[in-house]
């Protein structure tokens, strides 16, 4: 702690002094505001919360855990690897923001870093990580103004752009898990040898089911955190009881898949997967959670976070059962930060029409 | 008769907090002086009656006005006027008069008339008693009477509302106020205002924790039944004016002026004890029960100190000074800042709360598990054991960030209103009718939402400006309000918002 305390101290009095250094303050300032909490005091009220936003992003970051965890222990090294590029190349393009804005950096990156890998392919190459990470941070984020004023999830923007500008490598190449024993890491080096396909494609091309056991834990190709469902189950409600997200969003999305597909399924049974292997294939489980529940891409009002939900469950629906595309909840959840804005304004119209005699 | 238990919308529970006031009552020393200002409460200034040089009795009435809207003010010692002045008094400009107390007995001059069966006095003269004593200036509307003494005359009080619900982080001991004898004072008190104001219906209303006194208070009022009793969820703001009455009586509360505007007088248990001291004993109220609680206070407990007793007499020996602290005044969320100790207490102290001042950067403090740490989110361990005490101090306790619009204001907040939109209205200058549109004069200016803000946002300082530039361009919350209430004659029915 002293040690840090020093260090960060020696380096602030050597970037006031020479020009270049100075350039890099913000990131600085982001490391002390890391590691040492405020020295301010309040005004009015005179007490205030404990939770700050560095708390609020690491707790998303904990409730990843299990899902990261696992997929580290399917694909080895590689998703370590992929992680820390993530990291490295959105924090970069994070930082030359914070340097030219001359602005704090904030912590949204923590869990952007983090999510960004977790919704690719496990056979990407590291390069096109860095490319996604980059262009989700630099259209996704910072154009708009940075943290709080972007209009779509900046993960999302990154892994729609590679999948429209990498189709190939993106949508075929798909690799299943290594289980059993050490896992993934005996596997590093052949990874891109085997192509298969996850549970999505399978049921669109032969209209096969995979086991609802296997896919609850992670059985089945897929992208590289979206697989290990028990672990997303675990820390999506983690995040619910917490107050971290509103319940409402999961919820509402969640239900309307399972609502829409049992009453459909019948119909259109060749289309519309049955509502259980809906709810448990693809990235359902974690666009519900951790995607769709980000708080400045999603209605803040209570009404309109279920009009959300139900608009999701909808759209994800309708583009899994009949568009080419499998990424259903991606592009719904997309089309539901443009119309975020719009929900609100509608809501809060109707909230405060004035009945005046 | 017993109501089923209640809350309100919104709201948040302040609960387990380090350093409640344990419900023992010490009684002080007579100060060697004291300073006794001649605003109390509700109502305007007073005229001295008394100049320099004067000798007074403790109980004497030393200035009042029986032309405006007040109540008398009395010397709260025995002793000689020493000097009048103005000073500044929390935030506004106050006449004192300071008095050098010469007798250290603790007698206290009565208000002639008074009977202790008072069923046989005429209401003109409890009217006056109540008056005379002083008690009449309490809480935001005072108690009504044929003196002035409010705005609104008894006969057209339609609701009467006591509370001791105790939603703050700190409350005043509910347990102390209505023990043994001070609970029949206090049942005898309702019942003469009862009788001064004929057509009201009474509502008690009481943490619904409490139970013991619940029972108590339902043996105690089985054959009364114009008497209602509440109990009521202990969530902040349910003491304030705005909070009770939709709670209680499911009606709209005229943001921003007085609930005498509807016919509804709100006290709190205090002045119903000294109402029913001034009627039966003849005793001014010069006396106020203050509890003293926080981390940084050494000694928790209720104190009985006269009116213009100078905080530092009572709080010199009690206040922990190793570490520097923040006195505050009734409320850790809206109260005052008492940290100048020459300043005496009036007649409207509760609790004064000490708490640190917090500079200290803490190493990693976003790891901290937070066996002692409030938080409206469910992620520290204070949330899950249940003897946990919070431990409150004045850090910011995190960097101020852009809002990521996460909503908890609004859940929190008890009027409804939506304080992170408002706050960017008001910070990019837009400044017109919207924000009327968005109700931003229903904002009773409780500071929950800075309290839950994880993105540190002055909310609570962000909805006064764009409250005060509104008024600038001429925007009036009567605007807001007219087209709901019937309110006659605004200005005379502005009671006192803020004390």
């Amino acid at each position: 702690m002293k040690f840090i305390k020093d260090m960060l101290e020696n380096l602030n009095r050597v970037s006031q002094k020479n020009k270049l250094l100075g350039m890099f303050r913000p990131v600085l300032n982001a490391a002390d505001e890391f590691f040492f909490g405020t020295d301010k005091l309040t005004r009015l009220p005179h007490i205030l919360d404990y939770m700050d936003m560095k708390r609020f992003m690491s707790l998303v970051v904990i409730a990843l855990a299990p899902a990261a965890a696992a997929a580290v222990y399917f694909w080895g090294l590689r998703v370590i690897a992929m992680i820390l590029v993530s990291y490295a190349a959105g924090g970069l393009a994070e930082v030359a923001f914070a340097i030219t804005r001359k602005k704090e950096i904030h912590e949204g990156f923590l869990v952007t870093g983090l999510i960004f890998p977790l919704i690719l392919p496990p056979t990407v190459p590291l390069w096109i990580v860095a490319v996604g990470a980059i262009f989700g941070v630099v259209f996704g984020k910072e154009v708009f103004g940075g943290t709080g004023r972007n209009i779509f999830n900046p993960a999302i923007v990154g892994r729609i752009f590679l999948s429209i500008a990498f189709p190939k490598i993106m949508t075929v190449y798909w690799q299943g898990p290594f289980t059993g024993g050490l896992g993934g890491f005996a596997h590093f080096q052949n990874i891109d040898a085997i192509t298969s396909a996850t549970p999505l494609g399978v049921f669109k091309s032969h209209g096969e089911l995979a086991s609802y056991m296997g896919l609850l834990f992670g059985q089945n190709a897929g992208c590289v955190g979206e697989t290990f469902r028990v672990g997303l189950i675990a820390g999506g409600l983690f995040l619910v009881f917490t107050r971290i997200v509103d319940w409402r969003i999961p919820f509402a999305y969640l239900t309307t898949v399972f609502v829409s597909t049992l009453a459909f399924n019948h119909l259109f049974h060749l289309k519309l997967a049955p509502p259980i292997f809906q709810l448990l294939s693809g990235g359902l489980l974690f666009g519900a959670f951790f995607m769709a529940t980000d708080p400045v891409t999603s209605p803040f009002t209570k009404q309109g976070r279920w009009i959300a939900g139900i608009l999701l469950g909808v759209l994800t629906v309708l583009i899994r059962g009949i568009s080419g595309y499998v990424e259903g909840v991606m592009f719904s959840i997309l089309l539901v930060n443009v119309f975020a804005p719009l929900i609100d304004t509608l809501v809060l119209n109707v909230r405060y029409q004035k009945k005046v005699k | 008769m017993l109501k089923p238990f209640r809350g309100f919308r919104g709201g948040y529970k302040f609960i387990n907090y380090d350093g409640p006031a344990a419900p023992v009552i010490v009684e002080d020393d007579i100060p060697s002086r004291v300073m006794i200002p001649l605003r109390q409460g509700f109502g305007q200034d007073v005229k001295p009656l008394v100049k320099k040089g004067d000798v007074v009795a403790a109980g004497q009435i030393i200035a009042r006005d029986d032309h405006t809207v007040s109540s008398p003010v009395h010397s709260s010692v025995n002793g000689i006027v020493e000097d009048i002045k103005r000073m500044n008094y929390f935030k506004r400009v106050v006449a004192m008069v300071v008095i050098c107390s010469q007798d250290p007995s603790k007698e206290i001059a009565r208000i002639p008339g008074y009977s202790a069966e008072w069923g046989k006095l005429s209401n003109e003269e409890i009217e006056k008693l109540i008056y005379l004593s002083g008690v009449s200036s309490l809480d935001r509307e005072g108690i009504p009477t044929r003196f002035k003494s409010s705005i609104i005359p008894p006969e057209d009080v339609k609701h009467l509302i006591i509370h001791g619900v105790g939603s703050e982080p700190y409350n005043i001991s509910l347990e102390l106020l209505l023990e043994g004898r001070r609970l029949l004072n206090f049942f005898e008190g309702v019942k003469i205002l009862k009788r001064i104001t004929p057509k009201s219906h009474v509502h008690l209303a009481v943490n619904g924790h409490s139970r013991r006194i619940i029972e108590q208070l339902v043996k105690l009022s089985s054959n009364m039944e114009w008497l209602d009793i509440y109990p009521l969820e202990p969530k902040y703001p349910q003491g304030y004016d705005e909070m009770l009455v939709p709670t209680i009586l499911n009606q709209k509360f005229p943001y921003g002026y007085s609930a005498a505007n509807i016919g509804v007088v709100i006290l709190n248990i205090q002045a119903v004890l000294g109402v029913y001291e001034a009627v039966t004993e003849g005793k001014p109220f010069i006396e106020r029960i203050v509890a003293l609680c926080g981390p940084s206070m050494k000694e928790h407990v209720h104190v009985k100190a006269r009116v213009g007793t100078a905080l530092g007499d009572i709080l010199s020996k009690r206040l922990d000074t190793s570490k520097p602290s923040r006195v505050v005044l009734n409320s850790l969320l809206t109260g005052v800042n008492l940290n100048d100790l020459t300043l005496p207490i009036d007649r409207t102290f509760s609790q004064i709360v000490a708490i640190p001042e917090n500079k200290d950067r803490e190493f990693l403090s976003f790891t901290r598990p937070g066996a002692g740490r409030d938080s409206y989110t469910r992620t520290f361990l204070a949330k899950f054991l249940p003897g946990a005490k919070k431990r409150p101090d004045t850090n910011q306790h995190g960097e101020e960030r852009p809002c990521v619009s996460c909503a908890f204001c609004e859940d929190v907040c008890p009027v409804r209103i939506i304080p992170h939109l408002l706050s960017k209205y008001v910070k990019r200058g837009i400044i017109d009718e919207t924000l009327m549109n968005y109700d931003i004069f229903n904002c009773i200016e409780c500071g929950l939402c800075s309290f839950v803000c994880p993105v540190k946002i002055p909310l609570l300082a962000h909805l006064k400006e764009g409250h005060e530039k509104l008024m600038q361009q001429g925007c009036d919350r009567t605007q807001c309000i007219l087209p709901y209430f019937d309110l006659k004659g605004i200005e005379e029915y502005r009671g006192v918002t803020k004390l």
